[in-house]
């Protein structure tokens, strides 16, 4: 028995927002009497936090402290429509929405504050909660004397709203595949180094360390970025060399049914993690961020795949990489298993290709 | 002090650290129903007879829905996107998966709900079932779904998702190696702590108020008022706050079913999956089967890309073939290759539908194609960062669909990771930028690609 | 029978059998054990009985007739949180938040029982509790840091494991 140590890398790129585009998210705020903020947006928190992002967009938009800003995105009646916490767009493609309703209640705002400061609204800005004349600080008129000029004395109320939709990108030729439109809001890149330890006797892989860095454009909340990076390196690890809703495929039985039948992660198989966070700032994200959420789990697969071969010399191309298939792909390694060559060919793999196992499609580079 | 970029607390995280935050099940209402379902016990068979008269006598049963009682019985979630309508809310006249729901009873606790079920009179006759993708091509293969085992309505009624770039031919002509390889990630579960739950609460005014998990508030409004045909002003979806999601709850799994059987009953109905049914009756990810064959020079430029993708779909579309679309656009991964001949198959098995999963489309196809590029490393006896590096793309590049990239990091990132595990790069890899390419890093094959493309 | 929730005095009138997390979520009211999978598997019931850390899933009410039950409500309110609540605020070790209710409960049966900050065993400590969204390490973070109390809760922890690249 021997212990085998492994390195390897992956690198991959994923878009923000739904592919092809098409997907609009709405938010509307309203400043209370006293100038604390209420924000009504129809993105659901998974646990991405997206109602903490999108509370520090609307809080820094409009330049009051985080803490006047309450966030409301309970239920249809009140919020207006978000396509949905999905595709990697709460961050990118609702906080603009919020933003552009920020930035309209700003706008709103200073125009107040102009009437009552007798100042030209461009020539004050908001900090903090104070409203201020340009290069004169000591003139101020605190948001929420604002907001209740705009009440009782204006008979106004400061709202705003914003909507975010890139047009979708149609398919303008189905046989090459080219579309009529950027597809995507944005793309996010990330890179991943794997290192494991293999047991040639049990098949067993120990992921040790995954080194990730992700451009996320910018950090609105590194905290949750985190979040995003560690949680989805276990799920990467999970595709990696746990988890098989059909541990027998094409088989559709043995399925788990419960926590000790299905193979999820533990914290006992958790690796030492490094994450790099690189901002790189989008042209267009709010404050320049990028969505991250799903890419997270995409790296680890190829990285341990790759890891695994530099460890014991056998490729595992089948997820999960079990202690099973390993030691398979072992046994086959020693019975002299490995690409078929044929002139410049290297074929890889053909038990499993639909050449083998099906009857009714051939698949090779002959095209 | 500014709010972006700040390590702030969570919005709801005293909720979550107290026990206080409210998630669906923690909604309580009086003159609450519980819900449980009768799911098919075969992978496929045709339903031959359905009565639910004698269960409709149990004690404590307040309501049963079939198929019968869906206004609109089958509706395409994606239908916005050109995706048809293929999966009935409830079984009418065969049943595709195991664990596929065919009537539901709503009763005064969950073992009256369960002994009603279980006093549901059904007959199947069993059919013929397919479950490798890989014979969904084959003559003989038993045609499960009424569209054949191949989804057919990609644009142009295609069945197949194509792109095309180049000309794949010619780079494998002028390739010193041609390298195939197969990759297949397996179905994995969503697994969110909080399983899927909906609350529908019929309101005096004629309102339903529906508490939900799902991921997409408006989203599952929409297909909840197809389904029973009523006006967006009849409806309130109160959420928002999730216990986990990784994609499986924008299926919209409980929330219609209930505001069903409330309408019917006049009472509130809740239904709360078991952890099993999570398991085993909610979407998956799907398994995809994915081979890929690339044109490659010696010192690591790859000149061509020939790939085939499956994926299993389970016995219905749901979002697969936006999944499979997605994953065309995408099948390069993070580098520029100008000559492509890519097919994507949405193909129908009889398991549970697929649905969407974090990364949904492309965490597939990372694993094939960093896999791939691996192999292609060792075969050519080229660093793995230097063979990244070489194709990484950068700007003015070109994706598969022909739009500009504008402000690739591949290249950062990979000097990052090599940074920080003390990787060594020798120049000119060390040096390498996102900048567009010139010199060393603009090679006769990536020429063409660079003035084609339209300036996005 | 009765029993001691939080403190406080409860009669119970479901049978012996009941799962206790059924008598605290249906019965009583107390929602803060989460019903993650009733079958002893994700830990997200968890609840302390006379101290110790329990599945109440798996727990018959009648087999801790006048038993001391505490659930995260009883750790600590949001004025009034323990160490460990507002080591999982400040270290952000809550998403979803859904496996948290038992995860704290287990961590601090672990630290009121002696238990150390070395990673490895609180992970054990840990174990079978599933979290699907965190990825754990904020919550061994958390949990190791815990006894030291004192959190600034306007901001959470510098991450030990993060570089940041501008
Ligand atoms: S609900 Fe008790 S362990 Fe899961
Ligand atoms: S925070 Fe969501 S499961 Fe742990």
């Amino acid at each position: 028995m021997a212990i085998h140590t492994g390195r390897g890398i992956a690198s991959i790129e994923y878009p923000t927002g739904m592919n092809q585009n098409g997907d609009p998210s709405q938010a509307w705020i309203k400043v209370k009497p006293d100038g604390r903020i209420d924000v009504f947006s129809g993105t659901s928190d998974i646990g991405n936090g997206s109602k903490t992002i999108q509370s520090q967009i609307v809080a820094d938009t409009i330049g009051v402290p985080y803490d006047w800003v309450t966030y409301d995105n309970s239920n249809t009646d009140s919020s207006p429509v978000c396509t949905g916490t999905f595709a990697s767009r709460a961050t990118f493609v609702a906080g603009k929405a919020v933003l552009k309703a920020a930035q309209r209640v700003r706008e709103r705002i200073l125009e107040v504050a102009g009437q009552e400061m007798e100042i030209s609204p461009e020539d004050l800005e908001i900090d903090d909660g104070e409203v201020m004349a340009k290069g004169a600080p000591t003139k101020k008129l605190n948001v929420g004397d604002v907001a209740a000029a705009a009440t009782w004395g204006h008979g106004e109320l400061i709202t705003g709203t914003g909507a975010q939709l890139n047009p979708y990108a149609a398919i303008s030729d189905p046989t090459t595949g080219e579309v009529d439109g950027v597809p995507h809001a944005a793309i996010s890149y990330a890179a991943c180094a794997a290192e494991v330890e293999v047991n040639d006797e049990t098949g067993e892989i120990r992921v040790v360390n995954l080194t990730q860095a992700y451009d996320v454009g910018k950090a609105i909340n590194p905290a949750l970025v985190e979040g995003q990076i560690e949680g989805g390196a276990i799920m990467g690890l999970g595709l990696g060399v746990l988890e098989d809703s059909y541990p027998y495929y094409p088989s559709a039985e043995h399925r788990g049914g419960d926590f000790g039948s299905y193979y999820n992660p533990s914290s006992a198989d958790l690796p030492e993690l490094h994450n790099i966070i690189i901002e790189n700032p989008s042209a267009d994200g709010p404050y320049g961020a990028k969505g991250i959420g799903e890419m997270s789990n995409n790296a680890q697969p190829a990285a341990i795949a790759t890891a695994v071969y530099d460890a014991i010399g056998v490729w595992v191309t089948e997820l999960p990489i079990t202690p099973e298939r390993v030691l398979k792909a072992i046994d086959a390694r020693d019975a002299g298993g490995g690409p078929r060559r044929e002139g410049k060919h290297v074929i890889f793999d053909e038990e499993l290709s639909i050449n083998t196992v099906g009857t009714g499609k051939t698949w090779t580079a002959g095209v | 002090m500014k709010a972006v970029g700040a390590r702030l607390p969570r919005y709801d995280g005293v909720g979550h650290a107290t026990g206080r935050t409210v998630y669906v099940d923690d909604v309580r209402v009086n003159r609450m129903l519980h819900t449980k379902a009768l799911r098919s016990p075969h992978h496929h068979a045709a339903i031959k007879r359905l009565d639910t008269s004698r269960a409709e006598q149990m004690p404590g049963v307040a309501a049963i829905v079939t198929h019968t009682d869906v206004p609109l019985l089958t509706y395409g979630h994606l239908s916005a996107l050109g995706i048809p309508a293929d999966e009935p809310l409830l079984a009418s006249e065969d049943v595709r998966y195991k664990g596929q729901p065919i009537a539901v009873v709503a009763a005064t606790d969950t073992d009256a709900a369960q002994a009603a079920v279980d006093a549901i009179d059904i007959e199947f006759e069993e059919l013929p079932a397919l479950f490798d993708m890989r014979k969904s091509f084959d003559d003989d293969a038993p045609q499960i779904h009424h569209w054949g085992t191949i989804y057919p309505h990609f644009e142009g009624e295609m069945n197949v998702r194509q792109i095309r770039k180049g000309n794949v031919e010619q780079a494998f002509e002028q390739a010193d190696r041609i390298i195939s390889g197969v990759y297949r990630p397996a179905a994995i579960e969503q697994m969110p702590l909080e399983t899927q739950v909906g609350l529908a609460v019929p309101e005096p005014d004629g309102r339903m108020t529906i508490y939900s998990c799902t991921q997409a508030l408006y989203f599952s409004m929409g297909v909840v008022a197809a389904h029973l045909q009523l006006p967006l002003n009849k409806l309130k979806f109160v959420g928002g706050t999730v216990g986990g999601g990784f994609g499986g709850k924008v299926d919209t799994a409980t929330e219609t079913l209930c505001a069903l059987l409330a309408q019917k009953s006049g009472r509130p109905v809740k239904w709360r999956w078991t952890r099993e049914e999570e398991f085993l009756c909610s979407s998956t990810r799907a398994p995809w089967h994915m081979e890929i064959i690339d044109g490659v020079t010696s010192d690591g430029w790859i000149l061509g890309r020939k790939m085939l993708t499956l994926h299993d779909a389970g016995g219905y579309a749901r979002f697969s073939p936006y999944g499979v679309t997605k994953h065309s656009f995408h099948h390069t991964g993070a580098y520029t290759i100008p000559n492509l001949h890519f097919d994507g198959y949405v193909c129908f098995t009889n398991r549970t539908p697929t649905s969407a999963m974090r990364g949904y489309g492309v965490t597939s196809v990372s694993f094939a194609v960093e896999t791939h590029m691996s192999r292609i490393a060792t075969e050519l006896g080229v660093d793995p960062y230097e063979l990244r590096l070489k194709n990484a793309n950068r700007i003015g590049d070109t994706s598969p669909n022909g739009i500009r990239y504008m402000d690739p990091s591949t290249v950062d990132v990979l000097h990052a990771i090599a940074d920080a595990t003390d990787a060594e790069l020798a120049a000119p890899y060390s040096d390498a930028t996102r900048e567009m390419r010139e010199g060393e890093w603009l090679p006769e094959h990536l020429v063409g690609q660079l003035s084609h493309s339209e300036d996005h | 029978m009765n029993i001691v929730v939080n403190g406080n005095n409860r009669t119970v009138e479901s049978p012996p059998l009941t799962p206790l997390l059924h008598v605290l979520r249906e019965e009583l009211d107390v929602l803060g054990p989460k019903a993650g999978c009733e079958n002893g598997g994700c830990g997200a019931c968890t609840v302390l009985i006379d101290g110790a850390p329990r599945r109440s899933c798996l727990t018959a009410v009648g087999s801790v007739p006048d038993a001391e039950v505490t659930t995260v409500e009883g750790l600590g309110a949001p004025e009034s949180m323990s160490d460990v609540q507002q080591a999982f605020v400040h270290y952000c070790a809550a998403q979803c938040g859904f496996c948290t209710p038992g995860m704290i409960i287990a961590a601090t049966a672990y630290l009121e029982g002696g238990g150390s900050a070395d990673r490895t065993e609180i992970s054990e400590a840990l174990a079978g509790h599933v979290c699907r969204c965190t990825g754990y390490l904020k919550i061994l973070d958390a949990v190791a840091a815990a006894r030291d109390g004192n959190f600034d809760l306007s901001t959470t922890a510098e991450s030990p494991h993060t570089t940041v690249l501008t």
